[in-house]
C-alpha cells in the first residue's frame, strides 16, 4: 500500500461560505512531491472544484504563493518530505491578502503597490533609439541586481505584519523594487520616487520585522531595501532643511 | 458574483511565528530601558531634594528588584545591541566606484566601537568614583 498524508487545505466558496474552513484530505506521498504537486493531485483525483493558482513549477512565475504550516512559501518550491512527521500540512491562502476563492487571492493591491514606485528606467531626456541602449558595466548592474530577482509572488506581504494592519503600506515589494531602480546607473528618477519613499505608507511604515526577507523564495532581501531607502529618505530631509535654511524655497 | 473574504489581522499575530516573537522580544527590549530611565530619573529628583532623600534612594538600589531591574535592563541593551549591530551591514552598504567596504567589516567596526564606547564609560565611571573619594 501506499504511503499517504494528510493535507488539510482551507476552502473558501464565496457563493456558498461566510468565512474560510478547513477540509482533509489523502494523498500518496511520495520523496519529490511539492505541495503544488499535491493540490494538484486533489483537484485531478479528488475534488476539481477546489482552486488554486499555479503556472510555471519552478519558482519563478510567482503564482503558486500559499502559507504552508503558517510560513509564506512557493508551493513548488515547498516538499512534504520537510513536513513528514509533523502531522498533518496545513496549506492557506496567503495572509494579509482577501480570499478570492480557497488558496486563491486577491493580489491587486500589491499589483497596485509596484505601479506606484514607477518601477521602470526614468531619464530627464530620453535617447533617440538610434543612439544605442543605455550602457551599464556588470560592477554597476551588480549594485541592484539581487533587488531585480523578485517576481511579484507576494510572500513578503503575507509576511509583514506593517501591511497586514495598513494595506496602504506600499509594503517590501513595491519598496525593493523603488531600490532597484533608484541603485540603476541608467535611471534619474529617484527625486520623483522620492515622495513615496518618504510617505506615511512608504518606508517609515515598515519597522524592520525583517521576516519578509527570511520567505522571500528569490534572496531579494526587501528589508534591507527599505531600510536603505530609509537611509536616502533621511538624507533628502537633510539636504531638503539644509536648502530651506539658506533660503531656497524649492525644498 | 465576486465576495471576497477580508482577512483582519489577529491581536495575537506575533505569537504565531518564531520570527514575529523574536522581533517582538527585541522591541521589548525598550521596556526594562524605560524602567531603568525612570529609576535613574527617580535619582536625581531624590538629589535636588537633599542629601538625606537621595542616601534613601541609594539604599532603595540594594533592595532585590532594583538589582534584577538593572540586570535585565543591562541584558536587554546588549541583546538589542547584537541584534541591531547585525543589520547595520544590511542598510550601511558602502560599495562605490572610491570606495568599498566589505559587509563583515562595517558590522566588525560597528561592535568594535560599541564596546570601545562601553568600556570607555566604564572607565570614566571609575575614575569619577575614585576622584570622589568613593562609594
Amino acid at each position: 500500500m501506499t504511503d499517504k498524508v494528510t493535507v488539510r487545505v482551507q476552502r473558501y466558496r464565496p457563493e456558498e461560505d461566510a468565512a474560510p474552513w478547513e477540509q482533509s484530505f489523502e494523498v500518496p506521498y511520495s520523496e519529490d512531491l511539492s505541495i503544488l504537486d499535491a493540490l494538484n493531485q486533489i483537484k485531478d483525483q479528488q475534488d476539481p472544484t477546489l482552486s488554486h493558482r499555479w503556472s510555471c513549477r519552478m519558482a519563478i512565475c510567482g503564482s503558486c504563493g500559499v502559507m504552508v504550516n503558517n510560513e509564506p512559501r512557493l508551493a513548488c518550491k515547498t516538499f512534504l518530505r520537510d513536513y513528514r512527521d509533523r502531522g498533518p500540512v496545513q496549506v492557506r491562502a496567503l495572509d494579509n491578502f482577501p480570499i478570492e476563492r480557497d488558496l486563491v487571492s486577491d493580489i491587486s493591491g500589491l499589483v497596485e503597490h509596484l505601479e506606484t514606485v514607477q518601477p521602470w528606467l526614468i531619464r530627464a531626456r530620453e535617447s533617440p533609439v538610434g543612439e544605442g541602449a543605455y550602457l551599464q558595466t556588470p560592477e554597476q548592474m551588480q549594485r541592484y541586481a539581487a533587488f531585480g530577482q523578485c517576481i511579484n509572488c507576494g510572500l513578503c506581504y503575507a509576511a509583514c505584519p506593517q501591511f497586514g494592519r495598513d494595506p496602504a503600506f506600499l509594503g517590501p515589494g513595491a519598496l525593493a523594487l523603488a531600490q532597484r531602480y533608484n541603485l540603476d546607473s541608467r535611471d534619474e528618477g529617484a527625486a520623483q520616487r522620492m515622495q513615496w519613499l518618504n510617505a506615511d505608507v512608504g518606508v517609515w511604515s515598515c519597522t524592520f520585522v525583517g521576516y519578509c526577507s527570511e520567505v522571500c523564495p528569490k534572496d531579494v532581501d526587501p528589508a534591507a531595501a527599505i531600510n536603505r531607502g530609509k537611509v536616502a529618505s533621511d538624507l533628502n530631509y537633510a539636504v531638503n532643511l539644509f536648502n530651506i535654511l539658506r533660503g531656497k524655497d524649492n525644498a | 458574483m465576486r465576495k471576497p473574504y477580508v482577512q483582519r489581522q489577529r491581536a495575537d499575530w506575533w505569537l504565531r511565528n518564531p520570527a514575529y516573537r523574536r522581533y517582538m522580544l527585541r522591541e521589548a527590549t525598550a521596556l526594562p530601558l524605560l524602567l531603568y530611565a525612570l529609576l535613574l530619573m527617580s535619582g536625581l529628583y531624590q538629589f535636588t531634594r537633599g542629601e538625606a532623600a537621595f542616601l534613601a534612594w541609594l539604599a532603595l538600589l540594594r533592595s532585590p528588584w532594583l538589582l534584577a531591574l538593572h540586570g535585565l535592563a543591562l541584558a536587554a541593551a546588549q541583546y538589542h545591541a547584537v541584534t541591531w549591530i547585525a543589520l547595520v551591514p544590511k542598510i550601511l552598504v558602502i560599495d562605490s566606484d572610491r570606495l568599498r567596504v566589505s559587509p563583515a567589516t562595517v558590522q566588525r567596526v560597528h561592535q568594535l566601537g560599541a564596546v570601545t564606547c562601553n568600556a570607555g564609560l566604564l572607565v570614566l565611571a571609575l575614575l569619577l568614583l575614585r576622584a570622589a573619594g568613593g562609594y
